[in-house]
């Protein structure tokens, strides 16, 4: 045979080559996050939120305290525009003489022959005058934004005039540039009305002085203003409260209170949950009996009752942020339920093999422990985590919203849901901003948490 | 895979399309189980249905011509229904409508005879004649000695009443309550069953006035004993004299008044029963309430004023008569116990923007004085004889006292301040409104210290609060009903502040009954008041609001019951 009918074998080293780099486990479920739509729209939301928390102040730079009492509870994209005019100058009103004597029963009084408007009609002042009743011992003025014909509503009894001799009214009180219906009504001795009444529609008109925008910083130099002209009032983009503070700022932050309690409690107790589970998990027997009976008891302890007891022991006083105490009895009362799941993972992962092959190969259990067992529960542990993100937040907003959270000025999520709250029915802005923040917030948390679920599932993984 | 050939229960649906008499008889079984599920469903709508009549029987529409029923609300549970103790418009609005007096004010605000048939006045010496036919809801007679009773208990030291100075014009009163003189030696008596005789230490022109004042109702010595302590506690630890007895008190929840058969003139009571359902401060609760036509009554706020001109309701007003202001504690452990600090307070203050711009409610008036403008002065009215200038702030002004006081407190930056509020929305907003005013105009920070009403009332006897929000109705119809607020003896002057100027003024007012006199005092008070910033005055209260119109008789007053509901009676649908 020719030595060349031989050749050796050539050991074959590659036996499977790498096409594609091998994928570690969080490269894996970043990869099957990013195909779940809606973790990953949920992923931008709370980033969002996160950049509009800490970085919006610094863009919107209102002071979430500041008052603009001349926009309260404007809502969204409310007209501004106000006439510059000169400064207020006090009426005196119209007086007349009247003949003394006893005064008919109500039923015989007449209405005023006219009403008028004396001067423009602003908001500052609508200034009203009207031909005397013979006979009429005070009047009543009422005003209204709808007409009261045909049934005769008259509307608001804005003012008792006691004085006959008086026959004219100013009107302060909280005008707004609407079309108003001024009513006058003759008044007996015994201040009953007489049926008839004189009516006079009033237009109003915005009105602002040079020295109020200099005031509110809406022009430098209030010499460059002349009466006649138009400015626009500060632009609030969400629109005002009850009290005329900026929405978009208190929402920002509001979201500082209520992201701060939102995040930084749910991870202080799922940590503490961690190492108490996986303690009680690992050791076992009658260390986790023990251990697990007292989170069974921790979970009976009332969280509201705990958390008025933290607030004393704190020595919150009257009118004192309740944040702390509200964030230390969130972390007091919430790891349980973190704890049991941890553990059970534990209890699962300690008899799998492999954790018989590292203990075999000398592992220490420090090792054991950070290396196999932690990584493996960490599905479980992040889903916990999101989840405890929107929960934490509603404590917080309830909490707020029964009055043991801030204290105000300062704004959160709840305290301005139960502010706005009070009056959804007239002005509803004020409470949907603030409800939709929570409940977008919720939601993102939630979805992005079903979203890790599923990505971070060991199980998941071939199944791609 | 295994093989499964027999169909489960629940596949016989899935193949409807080849009808076997297996399917037919499941569609039957169907059919039979939908009817079952109708059936009990049906039931169950009735049940549900009748449950809810049954509920809508328990709390009621808003008037009932055929029971005779009113239901309204109460803005709190009356916090205390002793009559010596009571301090709150809540119970005394309740005492009004199950107790009397010697005497109350009728439909016209006149004063009538009620326990009393007969009374005479001198100077000094007041006589009242007791009705024969007045009773106690038990069918007892009332008699002299109820009254002696009462009013000694008032003033007794140990009974601690904060309304005991409202007797100091009988004498012995004054010293009887600060502990020096023993209960025996007040100046009332009973000369006989149906014969009080009512000494003065001084002349009281209007002492008839004052024995409309709940604190003079009559109490039975016999059952307060037999009640250990508990007395007014509950329904039926109360001896009712009045139009009305509570038939039920649920705490917190709702109270009941139903018509006294024993009253002395209950031919007058058209109402058999007033129903308060609901017991809460939430005016928008209330306002829906009405709407629902489950109330007969509503007040409105400045959010909801609105919305009542879109449903054209005729809305009413009436000047409450009471004034609303900061009070300052003057303790001298207190920062506000320093004189520029207040003068700082008060030059920033701005009654008109509050009154104007925040609270935004008809018929309220920016404050400008303690005593409201419906005072009567010695001809015409007080405040047109006596007028107070208005508070205009003045911010320059503010922060130079402000220096001063930092200088003589020896601080070096503002002051922190705790402001004692009530839980209502509208002391919320002002609470907060004023919070940012000091804030921007002196960089004093507020903590605002809410706190139900109850609360509220014990911390402001404590003394514990530096500024509390704080308002006073009047109890009788002179101005000294406001005047003696802040006189060193008086309990309700929760500030503590003392002032021998304005006491010795308080003094010549009521030992006077020379009307010239009497009104330069209150104006020499109005004064020192305004001087000494012993209060910041923010508004004089009015409201408006929105009856049932088939409610008639209803009578609201700045003195006295309000509301008034036992002349009302119900109109026919």
């Amino acid at each position: 045979m020719a030595e060349l009918s031989f050749e050796p074998v050539r050991v074959e080293r590659e036996v499977e080559t790498i096409s594609r780099p091998s994928l570690s486990y969080w490269q894996d479920a970043w990869i099957r996050l990013k195909a779940n739509r809606r973790a990953l729209i949920s992923l931008y939301i709370v980033i969002g939120l996160l950049l509009f928390t800490v970085f919006g102040p610094f863009v919107w730079t209102v002071d979430p305290a500041a008052q603009d009492l001349d926009q309260i509870s404007a809502p969204p994209g409310a007209d501004r525009s106000a006439t510059v005019v000169d400064d207020y100058a006090v009426w005196r009103g119209v007086t007349v003489d009247v003949p003394a004597g006893g005064s008919p029963p109500a039923a015989e009084l007449l209405a005023p022959g006219a009403v008028s408007v004396h001067g423009p009609a602003e908001t500052r002042a609508v200034r009203l005058a009207w031909d005397p009743v013979s006979g009429a011992a005070a009047y009543r003025v009422y005003r209204n934004i709808l007409d009261p014909e045909p049934d005769g509503a008259l509307g608001l009894p804005i003012a008792d005039v006691l004085d006959p001799a008086q026959v004219s009214f100013e009107d302060r009180l909280d005008l707004k540039p609407l079309t108003y219906y001024y009513s006058v009504v003759a008044m007996d001795a015994l201040g009953n009305e007489s049926r008839a009444y004189r009516t006079v529609g009033v237009e109003v008109t915005r009105v602002i002085t040079a020295a109020e925008a200099v005031a509110k910083g809406l022009v430098e130099d209030g010499d460059t203003l002349q009466p006649g002209d138009t400015l626009n009032l500060a632009a609030h983009p969400l629109g005002t409260d009850y009290l005329g503070r900026d929405l978009l700022a208190r929402l920002m932050h509001g979201a500082r209170v209520s992201l701060f309690i939102g995040i930084v409690a749910p991870f202080a107790f799922v940590i503490l949950g961690i190492v108490y589970g996986s303690a009680a998990g690992f050791v076992g027997g009658r260390f986790d009996q023990l251990l697990m009976r007292f989170a069974d008891f921790v979970v009976a302890l009332p969280f509201l009752l705990f958390m008025i007891l933290l607030r004393i022991l704190f020595g919150v006083g009257a009118g004192e942020s309740g944040i702390y105490p509200m964030m230390v009895a969130m972390v007091l009362l919430s790891w349980p339920g973190a704890a049991r799941l941890v553990r059970g993972q534990i209890l699962q992962i300690r008899e799998e093999g492999y954790i018989g092959a590292s203990r075999l190969l000398g592992a220490k259990t420090n090792y054991l422990v950070l290396r196999h067992m932690i990584p493996n529960t960490m599905g479980v542990i992040l889903v916990t985590l999101t989840f405890a993100v929107p929960s934490a937040i509603f404590t917080e907003a309830f909490l707020s919203f029964i009055g043991m959270g801030v204290a105000p000025p300062t704004p959160s999520w709840g305290s301005m849901c139960n502010e706005g709250l009070k009056t959804m029915l007239t002005t509803p802005h004020e409470l949907i901003a603030p409800a939709a923040f929570i409940s977008i917030t919720v939601l993102a948390f939630n979805l992005l948490g079903d979203g890790l679920r599923d990505a971070l599932d060991a199980r998941m993984r071939s199944a791609e | 895979m295994s093989e499964i050939t027999e169909p489960s229960a629940a596949g016989g649906f899935d193949d409807a399309r080849d009808a076997t008499p297996a399917a037919r008889l499941d569609w039957g079984a169907l059919w039979q189980l939908l009817r079952l599920g109708l059936i009990g469903f049906g039931v169950l709508a009735v049940i549900l249905w009748l449950l809810a009549q049954w509920n809508e029987g328990g709390a009621g529409n808003a008037v009932d011509a055929v029971t005779g029923t009113v239901t309204l609300t109460l803005s709190q549970e009356p916090p205390q229904m002793d009559s010596t103790r009571g301090t709150d418009q809540v119970s005394f609005r309740i005492l009004g409508h199950v107790m009397e007096g010697l005497l109350r004010y009728d439909a016209n605000n006149r004063l009538v005879g009620a326990v009393a048939e007969r009374w005479e006045g001198t100077e000094m010496l007041w006589t009242f004649h007791l009705r024969e036919e007045a009773r106690w809801h038990t069918g007892e007679p009332i008699t002299a000695h109820d009254f002696v009773f009462a009013w000694r208990k008032v003033v007794d030291p140990a009974n601690a009443s904060q309304y005991a100075f409202i007797m100091f014009g009988i004498e012995n009163a004054e010293a009887i309550n600060r502990g020096d003189m023993p209960l025996e030696s007040l100046g009332v008596r009973a000369i006989d069953e149906r014969t009080l005789e009512v000494r003065l230490a001084r002349p009281l022109p209007y002492f008839g006035k004052l024995t409309a004042f709940a604190t003079y109702n009559p109490i039975n010595e016999a059952f307060y004993e037999s009640r250990a302590g508990r007395y007014a506690a509950d329904a039926e630890d109360m001896l009712y004299n009045g139009p009305f007895v509570i038939s039920s008190w649920v705490h917190g929840a709702s109270l009941r008044l139903e018509k006294n058969p024993n009253y002395w003139d209950a031919g007058r009571i058209k109402l058999n029963a007033i129903d308060h359902a609901y017991i809460t401060t939430d005016t928008n609760a209330v306002l829906n309430l009405f709407k629902d036509d489950k109330v007969a009554l509503t007040s409105l706020n400045a959010e909801n004023l609105d919305d009542a001109l879109q449903q054209r309701w005729r809305i009413n007003r009436f000047a409450d008569g009471s004034v609303y202001f900061m009070e300052l504690n003057h303790a001298p452990d207190r920062l506000t116990s320093n004189y520029n600090l207040r003068k700082a307070l008060q030059a920033v203050n701005d009654p008109a923007e509050l009154v104007y711009k925040v609270i935004k409610l008809p018929g309220n008036l920016p404050g400008r004085s303690l005593f409201p403008v419906w005072l009567k002065g010695v001809n015409g009215y007080f405040r047109q004889e006596y007028p107070a200038p208005e508070q205009v702030p003045d911010e320059a002004l503010g922060r130079r006292y402000l220096a001063q006081a930092l200088d003589e407190l020896g601080l070096d930056e503002p002051p922190t301040l705790v402001m004692l509020t009530g839980d209502s929305p509208s002391a919320n907003k002002q609470s907060e409104y004023y919070q940012n005013l000091f804030k921007q105009k002196l960089g004093i920070d507020i903590k605002i210290d809410r706190q139900i009403f109850k609360q509220r009332l014990a911390k402001m006897t404590a003394g514990d609060f530096d500024i509390v929000m704080a308002g006073w109705g009047p109890d009788y119809d002179d101005p000294m009903t406001f005047g003696d607020l802040f006189a060193s003896w008086n309990e309700n002057n929760r500030g503590r502040y003392v002032n021998p100027a304005l006491d010795e003024a308080v003094e010549i007012a009521r030992s006077s009954s020379d009307a010239r006199t009497r009104m330069e005092a209150f104006a020499r008070v109005q004064e020192i008041i305004r001087e000494d910033a012993v209060i910041l005055v923010n508004y004089e209260l009015g409201s408006v609001y929105v009856a049932n119109p088939r409610v008639k008789g209803l009578v609201r007053r700045a003195v006295g019951t309000d509301p008034d509901y036992t002349n009302a009676w119900i109109e026919e649908a």
